[in-house]
């Protein structure tokens, strides 16, 4: 059976520490925008944590919620590009092709997610720190949109590997770099075809919900719900 | 000429001219023969050990072929050279399990960084104008050897200082060792949230003068008083690992967790039950719960309540904590304070942390000594612990007080190592001024900062991951952890590693120093440290020395098979009572109490120079590139303070002025403002921007420790303009966002 | 002044703009940047997807790339060939990774050291090693970086794909030729009759 790569968000482990961000970061050659081009609002986070306060003081509460692609089955920014860059793979990702996209950003706009991220500028690193960039990501120019891959280096990297050793992907044998670093194991990536696997488990999880599900995107990943106090064991 | 062909000729010399660009006459620059095998496209991976804090987690560092521009005997030119791409947790480390946090993962750009110091240079300006230019190695280490062979020989050994981070492992002995044997005093340890309060307490009520290591995925309730565990505090990541299955590990069963805290950090946000209690009285309100425990007999007192003898009044039932006087006093109620006791008692497997703001006062030993005792009392399967040491050198402490005596009584000639007091040292310590007593320093740090601006001659180190490094865990496990890493990738640039320049220094200085550390290269001295532990039971199981260290280099380190924890005794001393934190500045002047808080990116300041980490956004505000102080809405409505507009914020000893964040996290009484911008000098991406909360701190100190109170200061606020002013720059508010619907399947 | 028609203004419209652009994009930041320079101990310099110049540019959009460059060493793969040196001796890693290895100087002299080395390109070599410097061919073989386009040899090889399918016949070449222009169609029609992915995220990623 084909893969179909998803993700599962557990928001009762994870802790706000923004390892995945900076891990993506890191991983995607994801340009610095600096404070000028951040203050029009222009840094790139593929991944983000997002922050919900509720009450007041001295009850207040806060939630954490890390967004990203979610690589929707019914991606609302497929239709709208008039190049195809945007377009669904047959592994079930929502894949960017740099080279075909020419920057009228559509996609951006139709995202209800706000995950998708535009070049206004050529990116620019201080040398040396470009010797930091990974030879397996582009280095995405000016006028290309770019968001969040799943990772796709390593899904390519895995195939070919398990390919050339002429067996199948097992679970776990690879993961995304956010989803690696979370220390929490908040992140959870994987093969939902794989009925054996950690993220196929945990998407059927009755703590599952999707986010704005109610849009009709059909997102690939499912977030668990944070559980209260009642749900602890009492003594 | 005809106007049509002057308008013919300019425009297609103009087109021309434009087409061609103006083409920058580029140097073809040559290519070096490369010094080491790859093949391009194909990674290599090697074991690493993360720098960034004192947790010490083990490192994965992908490597791959690459094109560097380099100097080489004095020519620029290209070299095809490993270099590191990305920085991933080792699985096999006992304290970080595979996982990294958010600095770790950054601390890749220090190898990379544009203002890397990346040759030896020597002040030609005056001290602190960053007025320096080249000076060769060998003439570098000349002068060096010069300055140290006329100080001991003039009789001064002892005048000569090594200020330098707190170091685990084999580059703190080198230090000692060196200076023991040129007749030098031990090394200055300093780091700004110096955690000595904890460890003292520690030793009171355990035995142990280190941090704890907390099973927690063993737990079903923890109380934790004021420490960021899953941000900065301690090690960071073996908590958040644990954190994890403590929630969602264990099938069936979830843990509690309740934060006590006077501003809503990063761990408070994931509690069950945030407390919000007065400043400084965290260690009453734990007795408080205590006295319940006791008073009601809800958990059977066991012999290892020792640590509660500690506390004055302990034996009679803690009548002085009695819930009432208690709420008066840390303004949690009486209902909480009995059901938190009860919740306790119930759950048997619970824990109770201390960390942070708690013992930045001047009471803090007290408050550390009140929640071992609730610990003892409540915590029946250890799941507070400590981790075993490798047996030789003891983890170094900061303390303030050593500083003091640095600033008190200058050398006469002094070596600096990646410590930045003149920045994170609150000014009453006065280094600034101390330092420019000092005629000959000598720094080995890989950048310039508020500090090694000062220095004389700078002789850069390589950077970690170009570096033999070795580190010993304090705590994030229960086992033993010595972790060691050979160098990752090649040096970049014209820098040595300063344990080999030091062993070289010593070499030529002979006599008891160079007796003292025999070692032809630093690597040598490591081995010589790591092969007594092959006889151990550990991850490692080979007949020879040699395999031994071959071993340990590939796998990361060596670390000791699971065995018991040590046993945890308390010490007999004097009982402590409670004293109320003491506070600088009147109430009635300084309204406002102030918390500078280890921040999330920056840790205590020395990470500001990562761009990855001041583009991160701050995960309670999203605040990026900025500086902010969180503000009550009631105080800000009160003080005519909006969101984004410039505050100053006055203490007794200075003033800082940041952009206004309203938090509903902070009490109206209070301000609390992130550690790490402000930067007078440090590299292009901190330097001149934002506020150093630590510059307006007042000296006052934990009473018996002498370690700094930071929480202690007293501020008031005034707004300073607007949002123009502020430039306040966040990551949200941007976009719509929209949260998250609670809708179960 | 007459007012001028047709091709005349449309000329003095676009050479205003090229002058302006020149003045602002190319001349003021370059005053700006000598204006203060950093410290002699940092690394100085940014890196860039940009083009160098417009010029570069240019060529770049419509493809003009050099199909059998001049390199520094006459080397000739048709008598290395001859002697049964398989391709995988210098250009190693095909068949384990992306990148097919441009082999360097060490690599030539492990054998020249004492082969041919009366030979005047021989002893070019030897120069270049004794200099401590690489030989600096010239690449033959790339994509343009706004192609962004992620091409693997190892699972070619290991597919079995002859080097000469994209290569063209080295026992033919001295210094490497471009013969086949590697232009998406050519991988396409391969892809399609080898019966492979033709899915965009398989080389666009």
């Amino acid at each position: 059976m084909a893969h179909k790569w998803g993700m599962v968000v557990d928001l009762d482990r994870c802790t706000g520490c923004e390892a995945c961000v900076v891990a993506c970061h890191a991983e995607n050659n994801i340009p610095t925008a600096g404070e000028d081009q951040a203050a029009r609002g222009r840094a790139k986070h593929w991944i983000r944590v997002e922050r919900y306060w509720e009450g007041d003081f001295p009850n207040p509460r806060v939630r954490f919620q890390p967004v990203l692609c979610q690589q929707c089955d019914e991606a609302p920014c497929e239709p709208v590009c008039p190049t195809y860059a945007s377009y669904h793979t047959p592994e079930g990702l929502n894949s960017q092709v740099y080279n075909r996209c020419i920057g009228t950003r559509f996609c951006a706009n139709a995202c209800p997610y706000n995950v998708r991220f535009f070049n206004f500028y050529n990116p620019a690193w201080d040398k040396p720190l470009q010797l930091q960039l990974n030879p397996d990501v582009s280095v995405r120019s000016v006028g290309v949109m770019e968001k969040c891959t799943f990772c796709v280096q390593r899904i390519k990297a895995a195939e070919i590997q398990a390919e050339a050793e002429k067996r199948e992907l097992k679970d776990g044998e690879f993961t995304t770099a956010c989803a690696q670093s979370c220390p929490s194991k908040a992140l959870i990536f994987g093969d939902l075809n794989d009925s054996a696997s950690e993220v196929a488990r945990l998407a059927s999880s009755n703590r599952g919900t999707k986010l704005l599900g109610e849009l009709g995107t059909k997102p690939n990943v499912t977030y668990l719900e944070r559980g209260t106090w009642e749900d602890a064991t009492h003594g | 000429m005809e106007r049509r062909d002057f308008i013919k000729i300019s425009a297609l010399s103009g087109v021309m001219a434009t087409l061609e660009g103006c083409r920058s006459a580029e140097k073809q620059l040559i290519r070096f023969i490369p010094e080491e095998e790859l093949i391009p496209g194909i990674a290599t991976i090697k074991p690493g050990v993360c720098t960034v804090c004192s947790a010490g987690c083990g490192l994965l560092v992908r490597v791959m072929q690459g094109e560097a521009e380099v100097v080489r005997h004095g020519q620029q030119g290209l070299i095809k050279m490993g270099l590191a791409k990305k920085l991933e947790g080792n699985p096999q480390h006992p304290v970080n399990q595979g996982k990294l946090c958010a600095r770790g993962q950054a601390s890749l750009q220090m190898l990379y960084h544009p203002d890397r110091i990346t040759h030896p240079i020597k002040r030609t300006g005056p001290r602190g104008s960053g007025e320096f230019q080249a000076i060769s190695w060998d003439d570098a280490l000349k002068e060096v050897s010069a300055h140290l062979g006329t100080l001991q020989a003039s009789g001064s050994a002892n005048s000569l200082g090594f200020l330098s981070r707190p170091l685990s492992g084999q580059q703190g002995e080198l230090m000692t060792k060196f200076l023991k044997a040129y007749g030098a005093p031990p090394p200055v340890w300093y780091q700004p949230f110096d955690e000595a309060v904890l460890r003292q307490a520690n030793l009171f009520s355990f035995g142990h003068a280190a941090l704890p290591t907390f099973d927690l995925h063993l737990a079903d309730y923890v109380i934790c008083f004021g420490a960021d565990f899953l941000g900065t505090w301690n090690s960071p990541v073996a908590q958040s690992i644990s954190y994890g299955e403590m929630r969602q590990g264990r099938p069936g069963r979830r843990a509690k967790l309740v934060q006590v805290e006077t501003r809503m950090s990063q761990t408070g946000a994931n509690a069950d039950e945030w407390i919000a209690c007065r400043p400084g009285m965290e260690g009453v309100l734990a007795l408080g719960i205590a006295h319940v425990i006791l008073a009601e007999k809800l958990a059977p007192q066991a012999p290892g309540s020792r640590p509660g003898s500690l506390i004055d009044g302990w034996q009679a039932g803690l009548p002085e904590y009695a819930p009432e006087a208690v709420e008066k006093q840390t303004g949690v109620s009486v209902a909480v304070i009995k059901r938190l006791a009860h919740e306790l008692a119930q759950s048997g497997l619970a824990v109770a942390m201390i960390g942070g703001p708690p013992l930045a006062h001047t009471n803090g030993l007290f408050n550390a000594l009140a929640v071992n005792a609730l610990e003892s009392l409540v915590d029946k399967s250890s799941i507070l612990s400590f981790t075993p040491q490798t047996g030789d050198a003891a983890p170094v402490q900061a303390t303030l007080a050593a500083l003091h005596t640095l600033s008190a009584q200058p050398p006469q000639m002094l070596l600096l190592y990646e410590a930045n007091p003149v920045f994170s040292a609150p000014p009453a310590t006065r280094v600034r001024e101390a330092l420019a007593k000092i005629p000959y320093i000598v720094s080995f740090g890989s950048f310039i900062d508020e500090t090694s601006v000062q220095a004389d001659l700078i002789l850069p180190d390589h950077a970690a991951l170009e570096s033999w490094i070795d580190s010993v865990a304090e705590s994030g496990s229960s086992r033993a952890v010595a972790s060691l890493a050979p160098p990752a990738v090649l040096p970049l640039h014209d820098t040595r590693p300063m344990p080999d320049v030091l062993l070289g220094l010593g070499r030529q200085l002979g006599g008891e120093v160079a007796k003292a550390l025999p070692w032809a290269t630093y690597d040598a001295m490591l081995r010589a440290a790591f092969v007594p532990l092959r006889t151990r039971p550990g991850s490692i199981d080979v007949k020879t020395d040699d395999d031994f260290w071959d071993a340990a280099q590939t796998q990361g380190g060596w670390w000791s098979s699971p065995s018991t924890s040590p046993p945890l005794a308390a010490v007999k001393r004097a009982p402590l009572s409670a004293a109320s934190p003491q506070f600088a500045g009147a109430a009635a002047d300084f309204p406002f109490y102030f918390l500078p808080y280890v921040s999330q990116s920056f840790a205590d300041g020395s990470l500001a120079h990562l761009p990855w980490l001041q583009e991160l956004p701050d995960v309670l505000t999203s605040a990026m590139w900025s500086s902010w102080v969180e503000i009550n809405p009631n105080t800000g409505d009160r003080l005519g303070i909006k969101q984004g507009d410039l505050v100053e914020i006055a203490s007794q000893q200075g003033s800082v002025r940041a952009a206004a964040v309203l938090s509903p996290g902070i009490a109206p009484d209070m301000v609390a403002m992130p550690v790490g911008q402000g930067h007078e000098n440090f590299t292009r991406f901190a330097s001149g921007r934002g506020a150093n909360p630590l510059s307006i701190l007042a000296p006052l100190t934990e009473q018996e420790t002498g370690s700094l109170a930071w929480a202690a200061t007293r501020v008031k606020l005034v707004r300073a303009g607007g949002p123009e002013q502020a430039k306040l720059v966040l990551f949200a508010g941007g976009m719509s966002a929209f949260p998250h619907e609670q809708e179960r399947r | 002044m007459r007012m001028l028609r047709g091709w005349r203004r449309a000329l003095l419209v676009v050479l205003a703009c090229a002058c302006t652009w020149g003045v602002v994009e190319i001349l003021l930041p370059r005053r700006a940047a000598r204006a203060s320079g950093p410290p002699d101990y940092v690394t100085t310099g940014v890196f860039t997807p940009a083009h160098p110049s417009v010029l570069a540019a240019v060529k770049d959009f419509v493809d003009i790339h050099p199909e059998h460059p001049v390199q520094p060493i006459a080397y000739t793969h048709t008598m290395h060939l001859a002697k049964g040196l398989p391709c995988t001796f210098c250009h190693v890693g095909v068949d384990q990774g992306p990148e097919a290895r441009i082999p360097g100087v060490t690599v030539c002299m492990s054998c020249h050291q004492s082969i041919a080395t009366d030979r005047p390109e021989i002893k070019k070599i030897a120069a270049y090693q004794a200099r401590g410097e690489e030989i600096p061919w010239v690449r033959v073989y790339n994509y343009s970086g706004s192609a962004h386009v992620r091409f693997n040899h190892a699972p070619h090889i290991r597919a079995g794909v002859a080097c000469a399918a994209c290569h063209s016949d080295l026992t033919k070449q001295t210094t490497a030729e471009r013969k086949i222009d590697l232009n998406m169609g050519f991988c396409i029609n391969c892809h399609t009759q080898k019966k492979v992915s033709i899915d965009c995220e398989t080389c666009h990623y």
